[in-house]
């Protein structure tokens, strides 16, 4: 079984994140670069299927060229070989402009099944699985908990806001998971070493067939107009409690959707 | 030879920081020196599964023929354990590495290399596949330049008796290695803490009150312990301890430099965060020329422990290190134990207060600096290479 898994650089969480003024995209230099926490999750489940079903897991990310420090980790965590999507006229692509970018490169590597995270910790659209499961014409599982396979059958448990649904679809799919799924193992010193010797290849645009005039800032289809920095944060609701605290405060957690 | 970091130990270091930062945070280890009074288990034995198992930290000395991931083409070496180590001192971990992965270890390797022996050899398989965990009874505080005569002996039947005090390690240990003294010589011998059919009380390790709560030291005692002999020497030297407490005073400056980068991370931190006076208190000169001179000491430490792991990379089995380890030795304890000093000091209130973890690091410096030789052992063994005898 041929397995993708997309991974995906984002400015560490616990740094502060910026926008260029200029063009108003990420300014990736500003912070540390780190894989985004959930795509940790999507190799972990490949490596595991790989090693229950055998076959071979290629990572594939898009980004700068720092970008390959992620794709290191995923090598050392034990994929097998990676591929990275790097082009200038790559930069500033939006959901639908990355999508296509991503799902012609998935076209010339050929798969199985896509795996990635369900979203990314700085764009957070979420979008990236159905997106590419639409061009691509395959079967999405998107927010998966659980995934089996049987044959040329994949049964995912779907988190939901009241449980799971199971479904189920047969290969090639593209699946998203979330972080409930497994817990994602530590590279070993001997991952790293041998991820040194592991192939990675650097696509072009013109490699990948990806169609200038629909990727990058001017071709997007969404626009940045404006940004500032978030407020301070507010003071939060006090409820005090004249015996009826606890229905409130349960209201309140109610139309957050916490219960 | 360059002392920086390479893009393999950097990405180590990211490994064992990112487990660390899972499941070794400051109120992990806190909550373990609660616990580990009472039960008598001061080490966290899951963490150290995952970094000696998954991680694969435990074989970084060990050869790649017996199974570790040592190797003179680009493979592991002390630089990458000395790597380890500054993480694991920056956590205070509870774990045996130093104990079983540096001391232990380098003990084996010394009887190993000199003889070959197939009893070192299975041992460090073990050890570098995680399997066992082992402990060098030896006093933590022994100087490497006058190890301790053995306070064991062997008998005829093969069992070994005695008592060593301020052992590290040993409560966690499968294996304990034990210098005993034979009548005519030396010899390094290894007892297995639970063997099926061990006779019970043939070994016993009992904690004593210690100052550094996360790497308290035992007694250990044996009463006609079962034993192997793991190699012998002629005179009363005892070749593989010398050359593990040696080392592993090379390698113990890589955990003060971990431990003095933490305290000064944390103190810079809060005194940007806590106002006085309607400003910072890290503005104030006072505060921050501490700062600024604690980070030149640091900066120091850095290079003599850098210096010390790379001239142990490069002389794996022998060769000239005392000048290389004394000199990172004479020079970072001192720096880790002041470190920790200005961030108890500079936390004010709260640097006193137990659920805060700089009492750890502090009891951690101080312990450190007597362990492995005091810094005026290690200055004193300067004097003979560096052509400056003491004053008669």
């Amino acid at each position: 079984m041929n397995i993708v898994v997309c991974v995906k650089q984002v400015p560490d969480t616990a740094t502060e994140r910026k926008l260029r003024s200029e063009d108003k995209t990420l300014d990736r230099d500003a912070a540390d670069g780190v894989v985004n926490e959930l795509d940790e999750y999507a190799v972990e489940e490949a490596l595991r299927l790989k090693e229950a079903h055998g076959g071979e897991v290629t990572v594939l990310s898009m980004g700068p060229a720092k970008a390959t420090e992620t794709i290191r980790k995923a090598l050392a965590m034990g994929a097998d070989k990676a591929v990275h999507l790097h082009d200038d006229a790559l930069h500033g692509s939006d959901a639908l402009g990355t999508s296509y970018a991503v799902s012609q490169a998935l076209k010339k590597i050929g798969f199985d099944l896509v795996i990635l995270g369900s979203e990314s910790t700085d764009a957070r659209t979420g979008m990236l699985a159905a997106m590419l499961a639409e061009r691509l014409g395959a079967p999405q599982l998107t927010l998966a908990s659980k995934v089996e396979i049987e044959g040329t059958a994949i049964r995912v448990e779907r988190i939901t806001d009241y449980g799971y649904d199971k479904v189920e679809a047969s290969l090639p799919a593209v699946v998203s998971v979330v972080e409930k799924i497994n817990e994602p193992r530590y590279p070993s010193f001997k991952g790293i070493m041998a991820a040194k010797k592991k192939p990675v290849e650097t696509l072009g645009i013109a490699d990948a067939d990806i169609a200038a005039d629909q990727v990058g800032l001017a071709n997007s289809w969404s626009e940045v107009v404006d940004f500032a920095a978030a407020p301070p944060r507010a003071a939060g609701t006090v409820i005090k409690d004249e015996g009826d605290g606890g229905a409130r405060a349960a209201e309140f957690l109610a139309s957050k959707k916490f219960i | 030879m360059t002392l920086l970091y390479t893009e393999v130990e950097e990405e180590l270091r990211a490994a064992v920081r990112d487990l660390l930062a899972d499941r070794c945070s400051s109120s992990a280890v806190l909550g373990r020196v609660e616990s580990g009074v009472e039960s008598g288990m001061p080490y966290d034995a899951e963490l150290w599964k995952t970094l000696a198992r998954d991680i694969g930290v435990a074989g970084l000395l060990v050869p790649e023929e017996l199974g570790g991931a040592a190797s003179g083409a680009g493979g592991a070496s002390a630089r990458e354990a000395a790597v380890v180590l500054e993480e694991l001192g920056r956590a205070v971990a509870p774990v045996p590495y130093l104990s079983s992965a540096v001391l232990a270890t380098q003990a084996l390797l010394t009887a190993w290399g000199a003889a070959g022996g197939e009893v070192a050899g299975e041992l460090l398989g073990r050890l570098a596949a995680g399997e066992a965990t082992a402990a060098l009874a030896v006093p933590f505080a022994a100087s490497p330049y006058a190890p301790p005569a053995p306070a064991v002996s062997l008998s005829e039947d093969g069992t070994v008796t005695g008592t060593v005090g301020g052992v590290i390690g040993a409560e966690i240990a499968d294996v304990l290695l034990v210098p005993v003294r034979l009548t005519r010589g030396t010899a390094l011998c290894a007892v297995e803490t639970s063997p099926a059919g061990t006779v019970q009380g043939a070994v016993r390790v009992a904690p004593v009150t210690s100052l550094d709560l996360t790497r308290p030291i035992a007694t250990v005692s044996f009463a006609s312990a079962p034993a192997r002999v793991v190699a012998t020497a002629g005179g009363p030297e005892t070749p593989w301890v010398r050359e593990a407490l040696l080392r592993g005073a090379g390698l113990l400056a890589s955990e003060q430099l971990g431990i003095a980068e933490w305290c000064l991370a944390t103190t810079v931190a809060y005194v940007r965060e806590r106002r006085q006076f309607a400003r910072p208190v890290g503005s104030f000169q006072a505060v921050k020329h501490r700062l600024a001179d604690l980070w030149l000491e640091i900066a120091g430490a850095r290079a003599a422990a850098r210096n010390a792991a790379a001239r142990l990379a490069e002389a794996p089995v022998a060769g000239d290190i005392t000048v290389a380890v004394a000199v990172a030795q004479a020079h970072c304890g001192a720096v880790a134990v002041h470190a920790a000093e200005e961030c108890v000091q500079l936390h004010g209130g709260i640097g006193m207060t137990w659920e805060h973890p700089a009492h750890l690091y502090l009891k951690r410096a101080k312990a450190d600096q007597i362990a492995l030789g005091t810094p005026g052992d290690h200055r004193e063994a300067l004097a003979g290479p560096a052509d400056l005898p003491a004053p008669v």
